[in-house]
C-alpha cells in the first residue's frame, strides 16, 4: 500500500555537546521533563499527525534506545501495515559497509526501506528538539504549493539569526537562499531542521548528492542548497509555537525549566499527547515534612525535603532535610538527607551523598554554568561539586 | 509454561461499598492512585508467570473491560492462551440474576473449566489487595499431594473471616467460620491451588446438591471427608475491600511505608493500564504532606494524609485532609474537605465543606456536583 508520507527520524548523532549525558546513550533517549526521552516528542507529534510509519536512524550508543523505541507501542506506532523500525547503518552484499557518513547518507543508505513503503512524501525529523507540532499541517502546506520541498520555519530576532540556518525568501514566498549561520542575516526565518520532500525529487538529490566526492552528504550544507541551485520549489512552513534544540547542557536545563509553565508548552493537552514509555510505579509519595513548590513530581517519587523549581523523573527519592532547587533530576536520582542541589543535572540512578552540595546560584560571571552529573554516580557525602563541572560516569567525587 | 491457570473471580460489588459499585463492580475499583483492585490478583499471577488467566465478571463490568482490555499490561495478550473475559452465559431463565456463590459463577462457566489444557487452578479473589508470591505459593502446593492449597494471611484484617486450624503435619485440621477469637487459625485469603479435576468434582457435588458455597459447602466437605489441604501463608499486606470503611482504610493504610512497600513489592511490580500522562504540577503555595498523589495532577492547594487520583485539579486555598479524591476531581478555591471520599469527575465548587470521619467517610458518587 502506497503511503502519503513517511517519517524519517535522525537519532544517531552522538550529541557531544551533552557530555556526561550521552556519555553512554544516544541524545535522543536523554531523560526530559519528567517523563519523558526528547524521542518521545518527534515520536508522539509523528502519531498524532497521523504518521504512522517512522524510520528511526541509529548510529551512536543504540542499545537502550532500541530497547526504549522497541515496538512503537506506547506511540500507538505498533500497527499492521507501518510502524517504527530502527534502521542501524549495515552492510550489502559485496560491500564492506560504512557508518552513516551525514544526514543525507544516513537516508541514502535507507532509500531501500523508503521504496518499500512507496510513500509520495517524506518527512525527516532531528531526534534532538522539543515541541509540539502537527506535521500534518505542514503537509497540507507542501502538497498546497507543490513543493519539491518544504522547510519548517520559526521567526527569531534578528540576533538570534546569526546562530542559525537561516532561509531567505523571495516575493513569491519560496525560498531563495539558504544561509549557515550568516553574520549580518537578511531574513529572520530559521530552520528547524524539519523537512518535508516530495520523495521522487529527493530520492535523485540524494543519488546525485552521494556521487559526488566533495559533498559532505548534509541536508543543509549539501542537499537544500543543490535543490536551490537546480531552481527547486522549496517552501517555507511558518511555525509559530514553542520549539528548542536542546543540544547542549545549557539549553536542555532551560527546556526543562520550561515544563514548568504552560503557557510556554501545555502538556496537560488531552488533545496531543505526548506518550512515554511509563515504568508504572505507584503515585509519588510525600513525607511529613514536604515542601514542593512550582515543581513537577511523577510517578514512584518520593519527596521528604524541599523541592522547588525544579523537575523530577520517576523514582526519584529527595530525603529530609535535602534542598532541590532549580534543578533536573533524572530517574532514579537520589539526594540524601542534607545535600543540596541547585542549578544542576542529575544523571539517571545518581546518588548525591548527605550534606553534599552540587551546583550553585547564578552569580554574573562567565564562569557560572548548570552543574552536571552523569548517570550512575555517587556523590560522596559532603563532597562539592561546583557551578558549571561536568561530572562523568566512573569518576571519583 | 507453567502447568497452571489463573481463575479471578471479579463478578462481586459488595452491598456495603454503597455508591462506589453502583456503576462498577469491587474489582474494578479504583485504588492508590492509579490501580484497579484487581491490578492486584493479575499482577501476582503475571509475576508467577502464570499467563492463562480467565476473569469471571457477572454485571456492571464495563469498567472491568475497559480496564482490562486485551490484557496487554500484564502481557497476557497473547497468541497462546492469554486472558479470557467470561461474562455469564446460559444462566436459566429464572435465575436471580446474581450469582448465589463461588460455586454458582464457576459452574457458570463449567465448559471454559473442562477446557482448561494446564493441570492446576489458582483460584485468587477480585476484591483483596494483596501482592501474593504465587511462585512460593506454587512451591508450596508441589511440596506434596495435597489436592488444594489454600492461600491464608498471616494475620486477619479487616473483612476476612474463614480460618483454618492446622494439624502437627501443617495440613488443615478443620475450618472456623464467622465468629472466632482473635489469634485462632489462620484467616483465608479467599484463594486456592486446586487441580483442575478436583475443582470440577468439587463443582459437581455442589451442583447435585444445590450448594453455592465454594468454603462453606466445598472446601468444608472436602476437609470433613478427609481431603488433603496444604497451606500457604502470604506474610506481606492483605486488605479485602468488603464495604466503603474497609476500601477507606486499606488505602490510608498506603500512606504507611511498610505496608505500601509490601504491596508495591520491586521485585514482584503492580502491573496496571497505563494512560498518557503527564508529571504533577505542584503550584507557588502548594502543600502535600503524608499524602500519594498520581499523575497528571495540578496541585495549587493544601493536602495532608491525602490520596489524590490522575488528572485532579486542586486550586489554591482549598484544604484537604484525610480524603480519597479519584480521577479527574476538581476542588475549587476555598473548599475545606475531612474524611471525604471522591468518586471519579466529581467537581466541589467554591467554598464546599465537608466533614467525614475515619470510621465513616463520606461518599461522594461519580460525576456529581456540589
Amino acid at each position: 500500500m502506497a503511503k502519503k508520507c513517511i517519517a524519517m527520524l535522525l537519532a544517531g548523532g552522538q550529541g557531544s555537546r551533552l557530555y556526561a549525558l550521552t556519555q553512554n546513550v544516544a541524545k535522543p533517549n536523554v531523560p526530559f521533563g519528567g517523563k519523558y526521552r526528547i524521542i518521545d516528542f518527534p515520536l508522539s507529534n509523528c502519531a498524532n499527525s497521523g504518521i504512522d510509519t517512522v524510520g528511526v536512524l541509529t548510529q551512536y550508543r543504540p542499545q537502550r534506545l532500541n530497547s526504549y523505541i522497541g515496538n512503537g507501542q506506547p506511540w500507538d506506532l505498533d500497527v499492521a501495515d507501518g510502524g517504527v523500525y530502527i534502521l542501524p547503518p549495515y552492510q550489502s552484499a559485496g560491500e564492506k559497509g560504512s557508518w552513516f557518513s551525514g544526514t543525507a547518507n544516513a537516508i541514502y543508505q535507507n532509500i531501500g526501506f523508503i521504496d518499500s513503503y512507496d510513500p509520495e512524501n517524506v518527512l525527516i525529523l532531528s531526534g534532538d528538539h522539543i515541541y509540539k507540532m502537527d506535521y500534518a499541517d505542514m503537509l497540507k502546506d507542501h502538497l498546497a504549493h507543490d513543493a519539491a520541498c518544504t522547510i519548517s520555519v520559526l521567526q527569531v530576532s534578528m540576533e538570534e539569526a546569526t546562530r542559525f540556518g537561516i532561509m531567505n525568501v523571495g516575493e513569491d514566498g519560496f525560498i531563495n537562499e539558504f544561509e549557515e549561520k550568516p553574520a549580518h542575516p537578511k531574513s529572520d526565518l530559521a530552520s528547524m531542521g524539519i523537512y518535508i520532500f516530495n520523495w521522487k525529487k529527493l530520492r535523485e538529490y540524494l543519488i546525485a548528492d552521494e556521487n559526488d566526492p566533495n559533498s559532505s552528504k548534509d541536508f543543509g550544507k549539501n542537499v537544500i542548497p543543490a535543490m536551490l541551485a537546480a531552481g527547486e520549489r522549496l517552501w517555507p512552513y511558518r511555525f509559530n509555537g514553542y520549539w528548542r534544540d536542546v543540544g547542549t547542557i545549557t539549553s536542555l536545563w532551560d527546556a526543562n525549566m520550561d515544563m514548568l509553565s504552560t503557557t510556554l508548552i501545555n502538556l496537560y493537552d488531552p488533545s496531543w499527547p505526548i506518550g512515554s514509555r511509563s515504568p508504572v510505579c505507584p503515585p509519588h509519595v510525600t513525607g511529613d515534612n514536604a515542601q514542593i513548590i512550582h515543581s513537577i513530581v511523577t510517578e514512584g517519587c518520593e519527596i521528604y525535603g524541599h523541592v522547588e523549581n525544579s523537575v523530577l523523573s520517576p523514582s526519584v527519592t529527595v530525603a529530609e532535610s535535602a534542598n532541590v532547587l532549580y534543578s533536573v533530576l533524572m530517574p532514579g536520582a537520589v539526594v540524601e538527607e542534607g545535600a543540596v542541589v541547585e542549578y544542576a543535572i542529575v544523571g539517571e540512578n545518581t546518588v548525591i551523598g548527605a550534606n553534599a552540595h552540587v551546583g550553585a546560584p547564578p552569580d554574573g560571571t562567565d564562569e557560572w554554568g548548570v552543574a552536571t552529573c552523569g548517570p550512575d554516580i555517587k556523590i560522596r557525602s559532603g563532597a562539592k561539586v561546583p557551578s558549571g563541572a561536568m561530572i562523568y560516569t566512573g569518576e571519583e567525587v | 509454561m507453567k502447568d497452571y491457570h489463573g481463575i479471578i473471580l471479579a463478578y462481586s460489588a459488595e452491598n456495603e461499598l454503597r455508591e462506589l459499585v453502583s456503576a462498577r463492580n469491587t474489582a474494578a475499583l479504583p485504588f492508590c492512585g492509579r490501580y484497579r483492585v484487581i491490578d492486584f490478583p493479575l499482577s501476582s499471577l503475571r509475576n508467577a508467570g502464570v499467563f492463562n488467566v480467565g476473569v469471571i465478571m457477572q454485571r456492571e463490568y464495563q469498567s472491568l473491560l475497559n480496564h482490562l482490555g486485551s490484557g496487554k499490561p500484564w502481557d497476557m495478550s497473547r497468541r497462546v492462551g492469554g486472558l479470557r473475559i467470561l461474562p455469564p452465559f446460559g444462566l436459566p431463565e429464572n435465575h436471580s440474576g446474581k450469582y448465589d456463590g463461588t460455586v454458582e459463577a464457576l459452574n457458570a462457566v463449567t465448559r471454559y473449566i473442562q477446557d482448561i489444557e494446564q493441570s492446576h487452578i489458582i483460584l485468587l479473589k477480585g476484591n483483596i489487595c494483596a501482592n501474593i508470591d504465587l511462585d512460593a505459593a506454587i512451591a508450596v502446593h508441589e511440596s506434596s499431594d495435597a489436592a488444594i492449597t489454600a492461600i491464608c494471611a498471616k494475620s486477619a484484617s479487616v473483612g476476612l473471616h474463614h480460618r483454618y486450624v492446622l494439624n502437627e503435619d501443617g495440613f488443615v485440621e478443620k475450618m472456623l467460620y464467622d465468629r472466632v477469637n482473635d489469634g485462632e487459625g489462620l484467616p483465608s485469603l479467599g484463594g486456592y491451588i486446586i487441580h483442575k479435576d478436583m475443582l470440577l468434582k468439587l463443582m459437581d457435588m455442589c451442583k447435585a446438591a444445590n450448594l453455592y458455597r465454594f468454603h462453606k459447602d466445598a472446601i468444608a466437605a472436602y476437609i470433613r471427608e478427609g481431603g488433603k489441604m496444604n497451606v500457604y501463608v502470604h506474610d506481606g499486606y492483605a486488605g479485602t475491600i468488603s464495604s466503603v470503611e474497609a476500601y477507606y482504610k486499606v488505602s490510608m493504610d498506603m500512606l504507611n511505608a511498610e505496608n505500601r512497600k509490601s504491596l508495591f513489592n520491586h521485585q514482584r511490580p503492580v502491573r496496571t493500564k497505563i494512560h498518557e500522562e503527564v508529571s504533577t504540577y505542584y503550584g507557588e503555595k502548594a502543600v502535600s504532606r503524608r499524602s500519594l498523589v498520581a499523575d497528571n495532577c495540578i496541585i495549587e492547594g493544601e493536602i495532608e494524609n491525602c490520596i489524590i487520583f490522575s488528572g485532579a485539579r486542586i486550586a489554591q486555598g482549598a484544604k484537604l485532609h484525610n480524603c480519597i479524591i479519584m480521577d479527574g476531581c476538581i476542588v475549587k478555591e476555598g473548599c475545606d474537605l475531612n474524611c471525604v471520599i471522591a468518586d471519579k469527575h466529581v467537581t466541589f465548587s467554591e467554598n464546599t465543606v465537608l466533614t467525614g470521619a475515619p470510621g465513616l467517610p463520606v461518599v461522594v458518587p461519580k460525576n456529581f456536583e456540589i
